[in-house]
């Protein structure tokens, strides 16, 4: 089963993060490859596992620099916002250990300056996520 | 937050809604400008097809429903 385990010096304080990669989606490649184009390198970002997320989100900056087009929009309601609508890109969310995802996931911007992705339930929705707190650590299991 | 990005196809899909639900309810169509291109069974389904039909540009994959119901986000990391 693949998986990936990360610690963290504080958890609790830092929340699940993950040093992960973002890169084009499979459809996206294969047009790409069809087309003769060059196909973009991953983008590396740190993501944070958002229980509270529906779906996964990834900064405006990242689907600028892997060139993608938007493939749908979606609403999407927060504690402070109702009904905003964000574009659609499909990705491969790529994990330590070369654990990939392909996900559907958001754009919209995400507070402060450290995180670039929400790992949301729609990725968590197809694994095993054990978070042992007492011993500051996270694994991820697909 | 879209900035007008897929605004013409958003359109078509509005000024088919009617005939898309009675034929497609549930379905995820796959819409390119004015023109919807096809209904597939899976949301992956279709943007597979937009890619292999159109290649790498913006195209609109939404699934026929009669209400949309906004996806739902607890978390306060989102700068919306």
């Amino acid at each position: 089963m693949p998986s990936f385990t990360a610690q963290l010096p504080n958890l609790q304080a830092m929340g699940p993060l993950v040093e992960m990669r973002i890169w084009v989606g499979t459809p996206v490649e294969e047009a790409l490859k069809k087309a003769d184009r060059k196909i973009p390198e991953p983008v590396a970002a740190r993501g944070m596992i958002d229980t509270g997320a529906t779906g996964s989100v990834i900064q405006p900056a990242i689907a600028q620099q892997l060139g993608l087009q938007p493939v749908g929009v979606v609403s999407i309601s927060t504690p402070s916002s109702e009904n905003v609508p964000c574009l659609q890109y499909p990705v491969r969310l790529i994990f330590p250990n070369n654990v990939i995802v392909e996900a559907l996931t958001i754009e919209a911007p995400l507070r402060g300056q450290h995180i670039q992705c929400l790992v949301g339930r729609d990725v968590l929705a197809h694994g095993v996520l054990v978070y042992t707190g007492y011993i500051n650590q996270f694994t991820l299991s697909f | 937050m879209t900035e007008g990005m897929l605004s013409e196809e958003l359109k078509t899909y509005e000024a088919n809604a009617e005939s898309l639900l009675g034929a497609h309810e549930a379905k995820f169509v796959l819409i390119y400008g004015d023109r919807v291109l096809g209904a597939f069974d899976s949301q992956m389904d279709a943007i597979t097809s937009g890619y292999r039909q159109l290649g790498n540009v913006p195209f609109l994959v939404k699934q026929v429903v009669k209400v949309e119901v906004p996806l739902s986000f607890v978390s306060n990391l989102l700068g919306v």
